[in-house]
């Protein structure tokens, strides 16, 4: 008994030196952006791992000014949170459509594959033929434009993670409602979908994460400057300031400060909701 | 029971469908159709005519001497981005599955961070890692400028940058399996790597199948990061095959061939990306 506690002992503080050690190794980088975005030019050319004798908050200050950042911030915030809450709408009822009535109805179960397949479209295909329609119909460097545009292009996805979660709630309930005297949508509106709460906020964090930070979208739907969100503007910020590191690191880490709060208030339900979604599907 | 007709439970199934399958069409169904119509013409993608000229682009694909290295490089970006991130996200998931509290969910926290940033900042910051800050540490030259070393140095940036959310997926099966059949195997005189074998790896079964299919089509698709990277370089020695497409629709005025190439890439990718989730489907542990 003794031998064996001793060898499990052993093999617990190797797991902690390895997670210790990956701890370190994630954050390297971001301790190598935050150190650089502290140190001034010259003092950067001299040493860049070496300690920032004195804060050099210019970095800070020339970096807002240049990357004109707020109004970025700003288009962020307007494309990615209205996309996300129509993603959660349109993909939840989608799902549980699948879900439900896939088997019963082909033309319902089709769409299944159908999405299932686009997942695999590469971006570049779309671009042009989004392009024009874009600017035939006059939706070109308008936020509602790009909008709608992300919430058709992540309802494939979205719709997924559903999928795997509504096999998860009980089909009594909603019969029950039924019975009841509910019609199909009170059903779903006032039963199944709060019960979708945890993969709610899963879908939501995901796209909150990745329409924030997406590139491939904003560049070609949102090209005038008044219209850019931060991962374009980051993109040619970096391209016109690439000798400049400090300031450059230092606009760019502001600009991640709102979506490491979002993070931080959600990491939990995050953790909870990813669970459902993709692995039970 | 005169029920209205939207009550019918076929027409509420539908009108529940309806608005994700209007988006879809909007984004993604009728660009398609639009895009598979452009790669049948010559279109030089800036002017206003264009001819149509039935398979001639197709047929170009495959005397394209160009495009066997993009084909090349983007296979090397699929197989170590698939085995390196999967790899990387069990070992960190079974990690973040230990005992000890505290370090439990700060590991947690920190391997996902990197999700938060997006892949243009993911480059900028590895290319000044790699760059100047290995120069420094090791005093050698940048690992993006070397034809032998460029696709493993982005494929680690990437690995940096996305693995977070396989590792999430890797937990959740984690934490799905049962206590008790990890006691029964003990008893029953199981060590530590039979029980990994035995009893976790079956619980992963689902997990791997969405982890590989999704990390593997999103390898072979890889663009943004490597764009902004190395923009394809040196000397197109990690030009993929997405950017091939996309500097031939905007930058060579190909865009009648770009978008072939596109389409008979979709058509592999799907094929891949059907057999591969079939293939882990088959091997799935009914739980």
């Amino acid at each position: 008994m003794n031998a064996a506690k001793y060898r499990f002992s052993v093999f617990d503080v190797f797991i902690i030196l390895f997670t210790l050690f990956f701890i370190l190794l994630f954050l390297f980088p971001v301790y190598i952006a935050v150190l650089t975005a502290l140190k001034s030019p010259l003092e950067l050319a001299q040493s860049i791992l070496a300690f920032p004798k004195q804060v050099y908050w210019d970095n800070f200050r020339e970096g807002l000014a240049k990357s004109n950042f707020l109004r970025s911030l700003l288009n962020s915030v307007l494309v990615t949170f209205p996309s996300v809450v129509g993603i959660v709408i349109v993909s939840s009822m989608g799902g549980y459509a699948i879900c439900r009535y896939g088997k019963r109805y082909w033309d319902i179960g089709k769409m299944e594959k159908v999405f299932l397949a686009s997942l695999m479209l590469p971006f570049q295909i779309l671009m042009i033929p989004v392009y024009r329609m874009f600017r035939n119909l006059g939706m070109l460097n308008t936020r509602w434009g790009a909008i709608l545009f992300e919430i058709g292009y992540s309802t494939a996805y979205a719709t997924f993670l559903y999928i795997g979660f509504v096999k998860t709630v009980p089909k009594e309930l909603e019969e029950a409602a039924l019975l009841d005297g509910c019609n199909p949508y009170q059903s779903f509106f006032r039963v199944v979908f709060p019960l979708l709460a945890p993969i709610n906020s899963t879908v939501a964090v995901l796209h909150i994460m990745w329409i924030w930070n997406d590139f491939n979208i904003a560049l070609i739907l949102l090209q005038k400057d008044s219209v850019r969100t931060l991962t374009v503007k980051q993109y040619y910020f970096f391209g016109e300031h690439s000798a400049n590191y400090g300031m450059a690191f230092a606009a760019s880490i502001i600009c991640m400060i709102p979506i490491l709060i979002v993070f931080a208030m959600m990491q939990k339900s995050l953790v909870e909701g990813i669970t459902a979604g993709s692995v039970k599907s | 029971m005169g029920k209205h007709v939207f009550e019918n439970r076929k027409v509420a199934s539908h009108l529940f469908m309806l608005p994700s399958f209007l988006f879809f069409c909007f984004s993604i169904g009728i660009p398609f159709v639009m895009g598979v119509n452009i790669a049948f013409t010559d279109w030089n993608g800036i002017s206003p005519s264009y001819n149509y000229v039935g398979i001639k682009n197709f047929l170009s694909c495959f005397r394209d001497a160009l495009l066997v290295q993009p084909i090349k490089n983007s296979l090397e970006f699929a197989v170590l981005g698939t085995i390196g991130s999967n790899v990387a996200s069990l070992a960190l998931a079974l990690l973040a599955n230990q005992k000890a509290k505290t370090l439990k969910s700060i590991a947690r926290m920190v391997y996902f961070i990197p999700v938060c940033f997006s892949s243009i900042l993911t480059a900028f910051i590895w290319g000044f890692i790699y760059k100047d800050v290995f120069s420094e540490l090791f005093g050698i030259r940048s690992l993006l400028g070397n034809n032998a070393t460029v696709i493993p140095a982005i494929t680690v940036m990437g690995i940096w940058n996305t693995c977070g959310i396989n590792m999430m997926i890797y937990l959740s099966a984690l934490q799905g399996v049962p206590r008790d059949l990890y006691e029964a195997a003990r008893i029953d005189g199981a060590n530590r790597w039979q029980r990994f074998r035995s009893v976790t790896i079956p619980f992963l079964s689902s997990a791997f199948s969405v982890c590989c299919t999704l990390s593997l089509t999103s390898w072979l698709r890889e663009f943004a990061m490597t764009l902004s990277a190395t923009g394809g370089g040196p000397g197109g020695a990690s030009r993929t095959i997405s950017i091939y497409i996309f500097e031939n629709i905007f930058q060579q005025n190909h865009a009648g061939y770009g978008q072939a190439v596109a389409l008979l890439f979709t058509i592999f990718l799907a094929f891949l990306g059907n057999g591969v989730s079939s293939f882990f489907r088959r091997r799935e542990v009914e739980l």
